[in-house]
């Protein structure tokens, strides 16, 4: 309860900030807007050469890639913290975090978080809406509570990723680009695993769990029978992903070595 | 409960990377680093009860952020024994630092952006502080750091003195029984300096908070602290009264003076003193300084005499910084 | 002439001290092209040519796109913006030097830097990897080498332009994001323009981006024939020239509105 009292405290101060530098807000949305619309285009004009990828269809390849946008939307508002590094580690402002009586994971995402992301989760489903339905999904009652559940197990999925690379900075201070990096894979996540290689796709699938972030989720809602299993495990891998990263963190916390040494 | 901190055999070691020279150092660098553990805080051992308001001193890198950083449950101790107010404060962080105000010097604890009260506002639900306590205890605190102008404006447009100012107000929000302050007054000018230290004394008076900060400033620990610990090398070389730390070390004082007209040294040695005073010229700054101990009246003698004789333009009384009694301990050892 | 090869010299040598990004960056880049490379072969299928491009010719047009994009890419426009912020630029102004030109040297030091420590070693891991094609006639790697220094002058004239821009808006960094967007989509670096509709093409025809990427990424994958060739290096060649034009209207604009302004 006190975190979520917490969560709301830092929401409001948040807002306070942002929208002192409004025009700035604007043009960030903008931009992220474009990258979405950047990466459709790209769809769009390779299924202008091509009826199927792998046996997937133009609008289901467009569905999972809105489904993608959404996990993704809530990974980027609460869980950027692809600077970790550079701004807690070796600026030291872990000191302060560290002598303030909230779990200081928790204190991190609330100083980052970016809610203007959050604008990404309604472009993905204005995009699931219309692939949807140029597709003709049938929907179950149950089908948006499992969307909510798959939606947040990639979010999860993702968030552990990145936590559990924030964490190496505690061991070692030196600079990575490990960040960036796991960007760039994390885009494979947004096409069929059936196009990639065994390794790849195992990769994906059990060391970093991307796929939960795009496919695997979305087969269900395609109706892809053979990856209902994966599907299913979304949640289930989100939350064991995202303890272990916790675990990991925790156990850098202890290793922290202060700035200035 | 008696003691605020006990500190136990406490140690902590980093270790430092040497990075191999060339291309072939830099492969072998990815699969053996060469490093040393070097001791920060090399077994130390100390108690402060209760109320007491205590100087944590020493040279940069003398191991005193380090031990701030474990007493504050910033960094966990590679070995030893640490209870502050009776916890472990690594371990139960978020339940100690509750018991804890903390003030670094160099970093800010507020909201850059926002109004000082408003980071004020969050920090009383971070510490769920009620709004009866709040106005209660805040109300004073703001009244005697005469802040209450500065709530409405956003920390960036501060200037050093206010920011301080509100940083010791933030960090006695939830009204702590023990409080550490880091390099607390650190360029601040001589006013701020003292509306800062009257306002310790008196929280100190008033809640029997403990007081621990570091400092380079000799006049915040003359004060503020009976008691100094300093540190030297990770390791404590001093524990007790301020007094007996400066009648031992601090044995001169430098008077610096400067004429209307042309001295020379010779005339200043042969002055007429009841003691002894070594003389020397400056030349880069065209003063002339004397070295003598401090006691009984040989200052005023030396002044008076001094003046009885040539045409001053300028006299300075050279306080000795906590560095040169550092320095001096360190040159002659401790007995 | 000296103190322009001593700009160049100078952003060498920052570079060297920054080598290992160029390895982690190359790993990034290879990973993009990996992405694209699989991606492609999924979209060939059973197809053996698209738009006159075999599968090998487009996984070559992939490496040598993003294998370009290290040399010519420059964060100048970013740079000047944060230089005009600062009120550096009013001092660089009094110094005996075009600011501009100085600008475009330090981005050329930059871009051979990378050209020789993340372009080429990058390719020889790419080409180890995947199934790539490299030209065999020494032709192709002579108009490759022409067409890849034209495209360095047309990207960096743009990020001049936009860079100058600060001087106008109080934040220019969203017109910078929307213009690596924009390069990224319309110069070909993650599609070749001949993929585009027609009617998409048709306007791309009259816009500079297809001179960065698709003309150098298109005559190293033999996509271009002897005539094709000649034509899209004159192309890029006249663009060099237009882009001089707004250029110098928007410089001789901001130097007053500096006056004005006081820097």
């Amino acid at each position: 309860m006190f975190y979520v009292t917490m969560f709301f405290q830092y929401m409001s101060q948040y807002m306070k900030t942002r929208l002192e530098y409004r025009a700035d807000l604007i043009v960030e949305m903008i931009s992220d807007f474009l990258n979405q619309a950047v990466n459709l285009v790209f769809i769009l004009v390779v299924f202008g050469h091509t009826q199927f990828l792998s046996g997937w269809s133009r609008d289901e390849i467009i569905f999972i890639y809105g489904f993608f946008l959404i996990p993704f939307a809530l990974f980027s508002s609460f869980f950027n913290i692809w600077d970790f590094n550079e701004r807690y580690i070796v600026k030291g402002e872990m000191d302060r975090i560290l002598t303030r009586p909230i779990h200081s994971l928790f204190q991190v995402i609330l100083e980052r978080m970016e809610l203007e992301s959050l604008f990404g989760v309604v472009t993905g489903l204005v995009i699931v809406v219309y692939a949807g339905s140029s597709l003709d999904l049938a929907i179950n009652w149950y089908d948006p509570f499992l969307f909510i559940l798959f939606a947040i197990g990639g979010a999860l999925a993702y968030a552990a990723i990145f936590i559990a690379i924030a964490s190496i900075g505690f061991w070692s201070d030196a600079k990575t680009s490990i960040m960036p990096m796991m960007y760039n894979i994390g885009n494979y996540g947004r096409y069929p695993v059936d196009i990639y290689n065994k390794v790849i796709r195992f990769l994906l699938t059990w060391v970093l769990p991307f796929a939960f972030v795009g496919v695997y989720p979305a087969a269900y809602f395609l109706g892809k029978k053979e990856w209902y299993a994966f599907s299913f495990a979304t949640p289930l891998i989100g939350i064991i992903f995202f303890t272990l990263s916790i675990f990991i963190w925790n156990r850098g916390i202890r290793k922290y070595r202060g700035a200035g040494n | 409960m008696n003691n605020a901190i006990e500190v136990t055999q406490l140690r902590k070691e980093f270790k430092s990377y040497s990075s191999r020279t060339g291309l072939r150092g830099a492969f072998r660098d990815l699969l053996t680093r060469n490093y040393k553990i070097v001791p920060a805080v090399n077994d130390i051992n100390f108690t402060v009860k209760q109320g007491e308001m205590v100087a944590y001193i020493g040279e940069n890198g003398a191991g005193k952020s380090t031990t701030i950083k474990m007493l504050t449950g910033i960094l966990e101790p590679t070995s030893g024994k640490l209870r502050v107010n009776g916890m472990n404060p690594h371990r139960e962080r978020e339940k100690f630092t509750r018991t804890i105000g903390v003030v670094f010097g160099q970093r800010s604890q507020l909201w850059w952006d926002i109004a000082v009260q408003e980071s004020f506002r969050l920090l009383k639900k971070v510490y769920k502080v009620s709004d009866q306590q709040y106005d209660e205890h805040m109300g004073h605190v703001i009244k005697t750091l005469d802040i209450g102008p500065l709530l409405d404006k956003p920390v960036r447009k501060l200037s050093l003195g206010q920011r301080m100012r509100c940083e010791l107000a933030a960090a006695l929000i939830h009204n702590p029984p023990l409080l550490f302050l880091d390099e607390p007054t650190i360029g601040l000018d001589v006013l701020v300096k003292l509306k800062i230290r009257e306002f310790l004394k008196e929280i100190n008076e008033k809640y029997n908070t403990t007081i621990l900060l570091t400092t380079h400033d000799l006049g915040d620990i003359e004060a503020l602290c009976n008691r100094v610990v300093m540190l030297d090398e990770g390791k404590i070389v001093y524990d007790g009264e301020l007094d007996s730390l400066k009648n031992n070390w601090a044995e001169q004082k430098e008077i610096h003076f400067q004429f209307m007209n042309h001295v020379n040294l010779s005339e200043l040695k042969s002055l007429p003193l009841t003691f002894s005073a070594e003389w020397e010229y400056d030349e880069k700054d065209q003063t002339y300084i004397a070295y003598l101990k401090e006691e009984d009246e040989n200052i005023s003698q030396l002044i008076s005499v001094v003046v009885s004789q040539f045409k001053i333009k300028d006299v300075k009384i050279h306080e000795t910084s906590i560095e040169e009694i550092v320095r001096n301990i360190y040159e002659k050892g401790m007995n | 002439m000296d103190k322009y090869v001593e700009m160049i010299r100078m952003r060498f040598l920052m570079m060297l001290a920054y080598r290992t990004d160029y390895y982690t960056g190359i790993l990034i880049y290879s990973i993009n092209i990996g992405a694209y490379y699989f991606l492609w072969n999924a979209i060939y299928g059973e197809k053996s040519s698209i738009e006159g491009l075999t599968s090998i010719q487009m996984t070559t047009y992939v490496a040598i796109a993003w294998m370009a994009r290290a040399f010519y890419f420059n964060n100048i426009d970013r740079e000047i913006a944060a230089e005009i912020k600062e009120g550096k630029v009013a001092i660089e102004l009094i110094r005996p030097y075009n600011y501009l030109g100085m600008k475009t040297m330090q981005g050329l030091g930059e871009g051979i830097f990378r050209f020789f420590f993340f372009s080429i070693p990058g390719m020889i891991l790419v080409a180890l990897i995947f199934p790539i094609q490299l030209p065999y006639n020494p032709v192709s790697w002579g108009y490759f080498g022409i067409s890849l220094l034209l495209s360095f002058v047309i990207n960096t004239q743009i990020n001049l332009l936009t860079g100058i821009t600060a001087f106008f808006f109080y934040n220019n960094a969203g017109l910078i994001r929307a213009k690596r967007v924009i390069i990224d989509l319309f110069s070909g670096l993650i599609l070749p323009i001949s993929f585009y509709p027609f009617w998409a093409q048709d306007i791309m025809k009259y816009l500079p981006f297809q001179g960065i990427s698709y003309v150098p990424s298109m005559i190293f994958t033999n996509g271009f024939s002897g005539s094709e060739i000649v034509y899209a290096l004159l192309q890029q060649s006249v663009w060099v020239l237009i882009l001089l034009i707004p250029i110098r209207l928007l410089w001789t604009a901001a130097k007053k509105q500096l006056i004005i302004q006081g820097g």
